[in-house]
């Protein structure tokens, strides 16, 4: 190549490289993220100075530019003990909304039920877009030093995509259509997608939205007319479940690692407690249009709304009841015992 | 427990409450009755619901709220901060399609790579395989840190985009994970980090996502699909074959996408074909420098040529013809864009052969 820069062979970096002489073997489940993090390459830092988009282990390069621009830099602010396995759960469930569901054994329905299902996917297309969105919008401010996090989040963002695929597939397959939006997911100041703090965001997103979708997705059994929507409501609740891990496991981590965070993290339970669990971002909340579409499914029509109603009552005791056993699971179970909580007070009121 | 007994058992707490009438205000606004999409013989696809309203793609969608398209509006929502909301800033026609593919396509590096099949290599192999990785894992790294920073701010008039960029996300974070797991199963470790000129223009590059795009894949985007291909012909084993197999898949699924969507972008937008000639000009010379990048460049020779001593003649003429693929590859797209380049950077040029270079240019 006549002209050509000069081109010889550098061998110099050989000797700059990561720690060496690593070797990891597949075990039972394959060869999984959990299984590499060995030596220094599992050691994660509490501060992270990476901000050169390095892979955690690499070796540095003084001459690099400082590109990352991360602000997620801390472990507590993001970390969880389980991501390794989230994320190759994830992996491992993926599935395809155009093939695994038997959308062939969707029959006709009677037009409130159409149209009831069909207000519900639409609201699920709501919520969905914000599940998607916000995940997204962390993952390039979050240091690669944490990628295990990263990567649940960025699996995360491709269940949602599925789900509203899904959703709008349903609505347009048997005769129906979207219908009117509810907006509960809009710009308001305090909601999930205007959190400007990591930890706000999962607590909100992860805790309280999609834990209070996931008892609905759980119910699908009895919402669900037909084999495809079943299985759509079971295979969403699966992926929806992994969310909820995450923020639960996140709060753990948290509680353990932070205790000066604890009472900040206590106020946003108590905004969860009072708005998002009984506000129109919960489909099954008392302020919600989506709750007269569901008692609609769960009744079986207009004409046993009643019936439906009460079913739903019964579905709004459950997911206050999984809302406190997460929120123990993640260690501020205290609030419930102390007053603080206006939960156990709901939950009585519906008995 | 019947369906029957089981609704008896969660509602007999709550027997006793009254219920009130329903309001049924959200009934009546579908804007489109009676849609009955049917599955075809590859299912219901993403593509096949584009019937009707439901398939009017607007050039401009100035809801800033999160109604999906065909749904009815409510009026009064505040605004989200989608900033892109024309057509032109992010639509590619292939993008339902890329985005079933791609979930079709899906693969496991922990399940679906023969991980047993690897077999310790001499160690100046080991350590340039595993020195072309950690690069790999930077770019892709760069890719899905524009991908997600720009995501959020694509409008729902067209979520078959944001849709495919959401699982095109995670397959960078796949090859992240599958290349880390490479150099960690076989007597090697990570190598030195990215000197990252092209990562910086990448993550730099914020004056919209078409100008992303311009950078990750039509000028960057050759050069690692001629990586991947490479890799692939000289990969030691089952296991390395797997893993840049599925990667170059990915990666042309990546590829096809950004040429569809800048092909769409420069025929409906007059001063973008301008715009991306200006980029490539100041662009061109930020690539040529990161594929001179010695450490990147000998650690691929090396690996072409099965060592140090094959790297130095044989591998460095694999280098030599690969990064002359990757520039035409380069040219071509640009010329099927209708953004001939008639001068390319110097530094570009002179990775050509002498008796195919172009005319130079200092700009950039």
């Amino acid at each position: 190549m006549n002209g050509a820069p000069d081109l010889e062979l550098d061998t110099a970096w050989m000797g700059r490289m990561g720690e060496w002489g690593t070797t990891v073997r597949p075990g039972k489940r394959g060869l999984t993220l959990e299984d590499i993090r060995i030596g220094g390459y599992g050691e994660l830092p509490e501060e992270s100075d990476n901000m050169s988009g390095r892979p955690r282990g690499a070796a540095e390069r003084p001459e690099a530019f400082r590109i990352g621009g991360y602000t997620v830099r801390s472990k507590r602010e993001i970390w969880l003990e389980n991501a390794t396995f989230l994320y190759e759960e994830a992996l491992q469930r993926q599935w395809s909304s155009a093939t695994d569901i038997p959308w062939e054994t969707i029959e006709p329905l009677p037009d409130d039920i159409e149209e009831a299902e069909c207000a519900l996917c639409t609201f699920f297309n709501e919520v969905e877009f914000v599940a998607g969105d916000v995940p997204a919008r962390w993952v390039a401010n979050i240091s690669p030093d944490f990628f295990e996090a990263r990567n649940v989040l960025l699996a995360q963002v491709q269940d949602e995509a599925r789900h509203m695929d899904v959703f709008r597939k349903r609505a347009l397959a048997n005769g129906g259509g979207l219908t009117r939006v509810t907006g509960a997911t809009s710009g308001f100041v305090g909601g999930i997608d205007l959190s400007r703090d990591f930890t706000e965001m999962s607590s909100r997103m992860h805790v309280s939205g999609e834990g209070a979708v996931l008892s609905m997705f759980r119910m699908g059994e009895l919402v669900g007319q037909n084999p495809a929507e079943k299985r759509m409501y079971r295979l969403c609740a699966q992926d929806e479940a992994r969310h909820v891990a995450f923020g639960i496991m996140h709060l753990r981590y948290l509680h353990a690692t932070a205790p000066d965070r604890h009472e900040e993290i206590e106020a946003y339970l108590d905004e969860a407690e009072n708005l998002s669990l009984t506000g129109g971002t919960n489909p099954a909340g008392p302020q919600a249009e989506t709750s007269e579409a569901l008692a609609i499914l769960l009744g079986g029509g207009k004409q046993h709304y009643d019936e439906g109603f009460r079913i739903l009552l019964a579905i709004r005791k459950r997911q206050l009841k999984e809302y406190m056993q997460r929120v123990k699971s993640a260690g501020f179970g205290e609030r419930f015992e102390n007053g603080r909580s206006p939960v156990p007070g709901r939950i009585a009121a519906l008995c | 427990m019947t369906q029957a007994s089981r609704v008896k058992k969660l509602t007999d707490s709550v027997s006793h409450i009254e219920v009130s009438p329903p309001r049924l205000q959200w009934m009546g606004h579908s804007r489109q009755w009676g849609t009955r999409v049917k599955k075809g013989e590859h299912g219901l696809r993403l593509g096949d619901l584009n019937v009707g309203i439901y398939g009017e793609i607007p050039q401009h969608w100035e809801d800033q709220s999160r109604r999906p398209r065909g749904a009815a509006d409510l009026p009064g929502m505040p605004p989200l901060p989608y900033h892109l909301r024309s057509k032109h800033q992010l639509w590619a026609d292939s993008a339902a399609d890329l985005y079933e593919e791609a979930i079709q396509h899906r693969w496991i590096p922990a399940t679906d790579i023969p991980w047993s099949e690897l077999s310790p290599l001499p160690d100046d192999v080991e350590r340039a395989m595993c020195q072309v990785l950690t690069e790999l894992m930077q770019a892709a790294n760069a890719e899905l840190e524009s991908i997600t920073y720009w995501q959020e701010q694509m409008s729902y008039g067209y979520h078959e985009v944001k849709q495919f960029l959401a699982v095109a996300a995670l397959t960078c974070a796949r090859h992240i994970d599958a290349f880390r797991k490479r150099c960690l199963a076989n007597g090697g470790g990570l190598g030195l980090e990215s000197r990252g000129r092209m990562n910086r223009a990448i993550l730099e590059s914020r004056g919209g996502w078409t100008e992303a795009v311009v950078y990750i894949y039509l000028l960057r985007g050759f050069h690692v699909q001629n990586q991947y291909r490479l890799l692939l012909a000289h990969a030691h084993n089952a296991a390395e074959r797997e893993i840049f197999a599925n990667c170059l898949a990915d990666h042309s699924r990546h590829m096809s996408y950004a040429l569809d969507h800048l092909k769409y972008a420069i025929t409906q937008q007059a001063s973008q074909a301008a715009i991306i000639q200006t980029l490539l000009s100041l662009g061109e010379s930020t690539l040529a420098r990161d594929i001179q990048e010695p450490v990147q460049r000998s650690a691929l020779a090396i690996v072409f040529g099965g060592g140090v001593e094959g790297g130095r003649q044989e591998g460095m003429a694999t280098w030599r013809a690969m990064v002359r693929q990757s520039i035409h590859d380069y040219l071509d797209a640009c010329e099927w864009l209708g953004i001939k380049r008639n001068m390319i950077q110097r530094r570009l040029n002179a990775l050509l052969p002498p008796d195919e270079q172009l005319v130079p240019t200092e700009r950039g």
